[in-house]
């Protein structure tokens, strides 16, 4: 019914400044997108032009088969029935919970108006909270009452600019697993900016991947994450060593069957193979939490790995090392 | 070596000043009360109550009703289209604004009733476009109820305008984007979120210029209109009953502390506080077409009426006649010496009670809370105070004793104008500075003078040159305590507009107004610097 909410080719300038180049990206209804890049990468520009806070200077934002916003013509946002998340939940601090969540809701006859916030209020496990204002209510419960005053008149799309970084990191797995599936339930295209690279990876089910206002790539977390288009899409993902093809061992080379002439594998895709000629040498070792970054030296090279405490070599210790296939990318370039 | 636990309290020797700041600027009120209410069943009293106190009463209750509505559409729309909008002339306007503040009700009284009188250049416009005789045509009474409150509003609506267009910039612009994703337009964006989120803060700055209308006594009397505070100076003037006088004086501060308590008890449990912890420049929508030409025809014509035409006449009378009058100039030496008397003692009253906020005594407390009580109390009233503290002494108000008297008024009135900045000054400063300098093994007497007093001074400046022009501005109270034939520039034009010489009251009153536009101006900078975001 509501369809897929769409960019294509959008660009966006402030003067010279290019924030958005030529983006197309599509969110389907019921999906979770994340949208991932640096400070600067242009995606609360993205998330603004899809909201209709921001005109767009080139291409189009579609929602279905409508047109929302083209050069010289953008429906304003109060039109457009797209949800805003912001970081700082910016609930309207005069007004009670049910009343933020009320808000939206002017259109529906006042009993109707009340039953949907009561069930929103109890939906996100507010019912105590109702009449309370924003600061009265804890960092999380201010979350959930903007998830519900953004669901509540059931908009055709949602957008989420960085929703979970406001909150305490004890509690945002928590309130993050509860929001997200209040927001998949709604069965709408939704977008959640961050630059939290574990974040999109575990709750999204489609990674966009922004640098310098360009997509450098977009799929499924699965996809992304194993088949990188570039080195700079990996890195955003999380580390990679990278080398030139000719520097690795022979051996190395047949992990990376493509072409191209530089080879990057992530650190947990260096194993530890007793079995295995290639030999390194355990410069340092340190525990990271769960897993063991180790620092090998050989062969010319310098390179990061992950194991866990377990299995972890000593320092100084001489180890031989193979490397998955399925974490080992080849790349044209090591320009990021 | 004996230790000794961190004194929380400063010890009781080294509260002496603050007991004293806070005793001298009490004094004045506290007699009025207890002069009200032991002695001021008199006759006088009698008359007043019976023939004038309703209307007394009525006159004042329907000025600050007209000034508020007038002040509320004047500095609201203003304030909310030149920080959300981008049109024409919007920068200037922005700062143009706030000029007004610098010409006090009775200046502007005398402005307008010049140029909207019969034969001033309004009405003999009107009769040379259309062939009219002045009996044909109706035309706005200034000296009536409405004018009083429109000139009120015309040099008080920038203590609004500057709350409310700080409250505006202040907004998460995330909240007002939140509603518009919620299918608020921006009508709804401005009476739902933006208006309901600033209205504590426009609340105070209302407060603030009721307070000051409420105190008015030059423009009311100028213009004819009874008012409470017009009452008081006559009762004082024309009964010579200074216990009658005192005795309106308690219905006038029962109606202020009125306006005080609502204020408070309107901001209620809701929150106004912004919970954004983003912030992001406003991003002005551009006018155009009409919607530019409305915003830019609306900042035009309240800037007209409230600065340019009113002090344009002072200039054009000022030129036209002349500085011919010797006694303009010598008024202007006195108004000098007095502000600088009363400034320097409201000075150094706020300097003792800044300085002790941070021990934290009650005696701080008490003190500080007299200076901002003194500051919402009339002239007149204080001056009825002082009166009542002379008679009770073996002096007579005269020379050098008047002229103390004097600065002692101006002192209780505008000690809070200084003591709220250095007090900012003080409490930006980090603690850990006085800190270190103990450390460096400093006496307390020594990290005073060599630590906390410097920083107070940041803040000083800015407190010095407001206090400065409060008293130049000051009338009532200088009217009634001033010695015999000693005119201020207040006193002057007063004088010369209650004569009807208003050609000669234009001098006086331009120069009171040119002095009030640098403490002014040195605020609307301020203000444009304050938030990174505000100016562009």
């Amino acid at each position: 019914m509501t369809g897929r909410l769409e960019t294509i080719s959008v660009t966006r300038s402030y003067g010279t400044r290019v924030i958005v180049e030529n983006v197309t990206l599509s969110l389907a209804p019921g999906e979770i997108t994340a949208l991932l890049g640096g400070s600067g990468a242009g995606k609360s520009t993205l998330l603004r032009l899809l909201a209709g806070l921001e005109p767009v200077d080139a291409g189009e934002v579609r929602l279905g088969s409508r047109i929302l916003s083209a050069p010289g013509r953008t429906l304003p946002p109060e039109q457009r029935r797209i949800g805003l998340i912001f970081q700082d939940f910016a609930l309207f601090p005069h007004l009670t919970a049910a009343r933020n969540v009320a808000f939206g809701l002017k259109h529906l006859p006042r009993d109707q108006a009340a039953a949907t916030v009561d069930r929103w209020i109890g939906l996100l496990g507010l019912a105590g909270r109702a009449g309370a204002y924003p600061h009265e209510l804890s960092g999380g419960e201010q979350q959930r009452v903007a998830i519900a005053r953004a669901l509540a008149p059931e908009p055709a799309a949602i957008l989420m600019d960085e929703p979970f970084s406001g909150l305490d990191p004890a509690l945002s797995g928590s309130v993050r697993e509860a929001a997200l599936a209040a927001v998949r339930a709604a069965g709408i295209p939704a977008l959640m900016v961050t630059h939290d690279p574990a974040e999109a990876l575990e709750s999204a089910d489609q990674i966009a991947i922004l640098s310098g206002g360009r997509l450098l790539q977009s799929g499924t977390a699965e996809n992304v994450y194993l088949r990188p288009a570039s080195l700079a899409a990996a890195r955003s993902l999380g580390a990679v060593n990278v080398f030139p093809r000719a520097s690795l061992p022979a051996s190395w080379q047949a992990a990376a069957p493509q072409p191209g002439g530089f080879v990057g594998f992530r650190p947990e895709g260096v194993r530890l193979d007793p079995a295995s000629q290639t030999r390194f040498v355990v410069r340092s070792r340190r525990l990271m939490g769960p897993l063991v970054r180790l620092t090998l030296d050989g062969h010319g090279l310098q390179l990061n790995a992950l194991a866990p405490p377990s299995s972890a070599p000593m320092q100084g210790a001489e180890v031989g090392v193979s490397l998955d296939p399925a974490l080992t990318f080849t790349f044209a370039s090591d320009e990021t | 070596m004996e230790l000794k636990a961190p004194a929380l309290y400063a010890p009781a020797l080294r509260q002496i000043p603050v007991l004293i700041a806070g005793l001298v600027i009490a004094l004045p009120v506290a007699i009025v009360l207890v002069t009200g209410l032991a002695e001021g069943g008199g006759a006088a009293w009698a008359h007043i109550r019976d023939t004038l106190l309703a209307r007394y009463l009525s006159g004042t209750l329907a000025v600050l009703a007209l000034t508020a509505i007038l002040c509320l559409l004047m500095a609201v729309p203003a304030a909310w289209l030149v920080t959300m909008f981008r049109f024409p002339g919007r920068g200037v306007f922005e700062w143009l604004l706030v000029l007004p503040l610098a010409g006090p009700g009775y200046v502007l009284a005398y402005a307008w009733s010049d140029l909207a009188g019969v034969a001033g250049p309004l009405q003999s416009g009107l009769r040379a476009a259309t062939g009219w005789s002045a009996r044909e045509y109706w035309f706005p009474d200034i000296s009536s109820l409405p004018g009083l409150s429109f000139v009120l509003a015309c040099s008080l609506y920038p203590y609004v305008y500057l709350t409310a267009r700080a409250a505006f910039i202040a907004q998460s612009v995330c909240t007002m984007e939140a509603a518009r994703s919620l299918g608020a337009g921006a009508g709804r964006t401005f009476w739902s979120v933006a208006l309901p989120a600033a209205r504590p803060a426009i609340a105070a700055g209302l407060a603030l210029a009721l307070m000051e209308a409420a105190a008015d006594y030059g423009a009311a009397e100028f213009l004819g209109v009874p008012t409470l505070t017009f009452g008081i100076v006559r009762a004082w003037k024309s009964f010579g009953d200074p216990a009658a006088a005192a005795r309106l004086a308690f219905v006038l501060l029962a109606l202020i502390l009125t306006f005080v308590i609502v204020e408070r008890w309107s901001r209620g449990r809701a929150g106004t506080q912004q919970s954004s912890i983003r912030w992001r420049q406003i991003p002005r929508a551009v006018l155009s077409g009409p919607a530019a030409l409305g915003a830019t025809a609306l900042c035009t014509s309240l800037f007209a009426a409230a600065f340019a035409l009113p002090v344009g006449r002072l200039v054009w009378r000022s030129l036209e006649s002349g500085a011919r009058s010797t006694r303009i100039w010598d008024a202007l030496g006195n108004s000098i010496l007095l502000a600088g008397a009363g400034a320097a003692l409201a000075f150094i009253l706020a300097l003792i009670i800044a300085l002790s906020i941070r021990a934290r005594g009650p005696l701080a407390t008490f003190a500080r809370i007299a200076a901002s009580s003194g500051y919402a109390i009339p002239g007149a009233v204080l001056a009825l105070g002082a009166l009542a503290v002379i008679g009770s002494l073996p002096v007579t108000l005269s020379g050098i004793t008047a002229l103390a008297a004097l600065a002692w008024v101006y002192a209780v009135r505008f000690t809070a104008a200084g003591t709220e900045p250095m007090a900012a000054a003080l409490a930006r400063a980090p603690v850990s500075i006085g800190q270190a300098a103990q450390s460096l093994g400093a006496s307390p007497l020594r990290r005073t003078f060599a630590v906390d007093l410097p920083v107070a001074m940041s803040g000083a400046a800015a407190a010095a040159l407001v206090l400065f022009v409060e008293a130049l501005k000051e009338l009532p109270a200088t009217l009634m305590l001033r010695p015999f034939n000693w005119d201020t520039l207040s006193v002057r034009a007063y004088a010369y507009a209650s004569d009807e010489r208003l050609a000669a009251a234009a001098l006086p009153a331009l120069l009171i107004t040119l002095a009030g536009l640098l403490p002014v101006i040195l605020l609307s900078w301020q203000i444009s610097r304050a938030r990174p975001g505000g100016a562009e």
